[in-house]
């Protein structure tokens, strides 16, 4: 499904740079995590990149994304510099937290991500209110709720989604459909297809989450409906998450099968770009090697960076 | 995040068999099931491999144990339901911080529904949450919250410091015909102590002496009770230690009687200050023996902010052995008559 009629050659290499980008920090992650020299349980993207990428490229600065407990992918793809996010992760001073949040709670109101919550389903309404935030000062702006399919089980996401369409709220309700929580496969935890309830209150768009042009393009239509219309909207993006729920280990659920080739939304984009003639090997390399000079300033940055006074906590 | 790194801390060295805090919750669940075809478990994730740390596992009665969707407040309601409708369910999350989702739940409806109705309705409902710091999780997956809990009228509070008591207060928390919210410390699951095989239960608002001692009187819940035992042994300390094994109700005359002995009084409570457990002991004490406290009591919590993610400020935020033996031997040095309350 990838029609290149819709997508410039610039917006390709970008969505590539910015997925290639959290992949990156993914396999620092899993390089050194055993060597505890992050201590905070991380909850990896590897495998989902192409969501949070697809829909925010369609985003501006002021555009706002409310995160769950899965956040490295959003919270680069919306632009929260490496090197802070890198520092929160080594516990440093000089993390998107100060070092208060580790990896579930990322802050960069710069970008328009007031924090992020590891309570499951919460953050859907903080989305809501950004959207409400908007219309009550006649701002434009759009806010993104980005949850997962146990979020939907909860009951402030139904509540969210009541208040957003009665309101009239420019919110899209974004669903990382990664068909698990924690170990549990969807049938286990939600009962209907969320699409379907979602269909009562808004219009839906479905993407394949695996394959970052076909959430780009449906994510552009899905947003520049909210933006037309001041109302929200509902997308779901399908996914596979490679590893365990938390953790550098590799998912080996029985019921999971992953082909890491056929799967990849980097290889995907990649043969895309290629095929398409939108980018050339060359330029492919270089933004690789540009990344990866980005993420050593980073990772040099964060380890050189204070640990917090502890001095904070005397009472 | 490596919870296989929570090596076991201590060991209650007493003579039986010997049994993990975590099997010991186990062995309680299974034998009431055994015994009792109503009692059954059901939480989010707890029928899954990991079964909350190994509590549910291998259990003769694995076909009650269900699981949930992320509904932590319907859920409640839900168990609250099949409680008053002749189950004895037992509702289990694996971190207490997902108890606030269902707050409606447990304020107005758990623990209001006996009082609501005369005191007519039967509630046999247990909720079991984890508590406790782990590794970086920051302030939504570290919390402890026996005091907020223990604020409401109604609900019980119990907070096993010991696999023998995790076994006897769980049996007597399954046991009553109200709710009872028994919180486990995820740092406790490994420690190791003797545990009666038979069925046995403990009463909740009876507490105990872990250790005995003149100069000064240290109470201590949950883990807190454990780390104050290391701090008095490794350093010697002349204590007598209390822990008071159920937060609500309190046993508040065994409290009295050893500051009365003692003269100082330190609350050592992994939890946070303002309107806590801390607090109301020393309110205790200060309404029922104000003569007897000569060098002052003092309280040692958490401070009065969410926990840090980062290592060294979660190290420094949860008091520790070596903390606990500082204050003590601070307080024991000084002289009765400086501080007293009257
Ligand atoms: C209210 C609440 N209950 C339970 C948990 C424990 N928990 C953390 S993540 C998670 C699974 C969430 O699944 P999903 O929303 O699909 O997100 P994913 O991890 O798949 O990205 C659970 C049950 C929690 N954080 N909050
Ligand atoms: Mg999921």
């Amino acid at each position: 499904m990838m029609e290149n009629a819709q997508i410039k050659p610039a917006e390709g290499l970008d969505l590539y740079e910015r997925m290639l980008r959290i992949r990156l920090l993914s396999e620092h992650i899993l390089e050194v995590y055993r060597d505890d020299v992050m201590e905070t349980p991380v909850h990896l993207t590897l495998g989902q990149e192409a969501v949070a990428v697809g829909v925010c490229a369609h985003l501006r600065d002021e555009d706002v994304l409310s995160l769950g407990h899965r956040t490295h992918a959003g919270a680069l793809a919306k632009g929260l510099p490496l090197k802070s996010l890198l520092a929160e992760l080594y516990g440093r001073s000089t993390g998107c937290s100060g070092s208060y949040g580790g990896s579930m709670h990322v802050y960069d109101p710069e970008h328009g991500i007031h924090g992020s919550s590891a309570i499951v389903g919460g953050n859907i309404a903080l989305g809501v209110g950004a959207a409400l935030s908007f219309k009550l000062q006649s701002k434009e702006g759009v806010a993104v709720s980005m949850f997962g399919d146990g979020a939907c089980d909860a009951g402030v996401f139904w509540e969210s989604m009541n208040y957003a369409a009665l309101a009239g709220l420019p919110v899209l309700f974004l669903l990382e459909d990664n068909q698990l929580s924690n170990v549990m496969p969807k049938s286990k935890h939600l009962y209907p297809d969320p699409r379907a309830i979602a269909a009562n209150f808004m219009p839906t768009y479905f993407a394949d989450g695996t394959d970052a042009i076909s959430v780009f393009l449906s994510a552009k239509e899905a947003i520049s409906e909210i933006r037309r219309t001041g109302r929200p909207a509902f997308l779901h993006c399908p996914t596979k998450r490679w590893m365990k729920h938390q953790g550098v280990e590799e998912e080996d659920l029985p019921f999971i099968h992953i082909d890491r080739e056929k799967d990849c939304p980097i290889q995907k984009l990649e043969s895309f770009l290629l095929g398409a003639r939108m980018a050339t090997p060359g330029e492919l390399k270089q933004v690789r090697a540009h990344l990866e000079e980005e993420l050593e300033a980073a990772i040099h940055y964060a380890r050189q960076s204070p640990y917090p006074p502890v001095q904070a906590l005397e009472v | 995040m490596p919870w296989s790194r929570f090596e076991k801390q201590w060991s209650i060295q007493e003579e039986g068999r010997i049994l993990s805090y975590k099997d010991a919750l186990r062995e309680a669940i299974d034998q009431a099931m055994c015994l009792d075809p109503k009692v059954f478990a059901i939480g989010l994730d707890a029928d899954d491999c990991y079964g909350v740390y190994g509590s549910m596992l291998n259990l003769s009665h694995p076909e009650r144990v269900l699981g949930t969707p992320i509904s932590e407040n319907a859920m409640t309601g839900v168990a609250l339901g099949a409680a008053l409708t002749g189950m004895r369910p037992i509702h289990i999350h694996m971190r207490v911080d997902f108890l606030p989702v269902a707050m409606d739940q447990i304020t107005n409806y758990v623990s209001k529904w006996k009082a609501m109705f005369g005191g007519k309705p039967k509630v046999p409902l247990v909720i079991r949450a984890v508590v406790g710091r782990g590794w970086g999780c920051g302030a939504q997956h570290s919390q402890t919250l026996h005091g907020m809990f223990a604020h409401l009228p109604g609900l019980s509070v119990v907070t096993p410091a010991t696999p023998r008591d995790a076994k006897g207060l769980l049996l007597q928390a399954i046991a009553l015909d109200e709710p009872v919210l028994f919180l486990e410390h995820r740092w406790l699951y490994k420690n190791e102590g003797a545990v009666p095989e038979e069925m046995y239960t403990i009463p909740l608002g009876k507490g105990q002496y872990l250790r005995r001692g003149d100069s000064l009187t240290i109470v201590a819940p949950s883990l807190a009770a454990i780390h104050s035992l290391q701090a008095c042994e490794e350093h010697d300390l002349d204590v007598d230690l209390i822990d008071p094994r159920t937060i609500k109700p309190l046993d508040r005359e065994l409290i009295l009687d050893s500051v009365r002995r003692t003269g100082r009084l330190l609350v050592v409570d992994y939890d946070s200050p303002v309107c806590g457990f801390a607090s109301e002991v020393l309110a205790l004490v200060a309404e029922e023996a104000p003569e007897a406290l000569l060098a002052g009591a003092q309280k040692m919590t958490f401070p009065d902010v969410p926990m840090p993610a980062s290592g060294v400020l979660e190290r420094r935020y949860y008091p520790d052995p070596d903390r606990i033996a500082a204050k003590a031997k601070a307080m024991i040095s000084r002289v009765k008559g400086e501080g007293a309350l009257v």
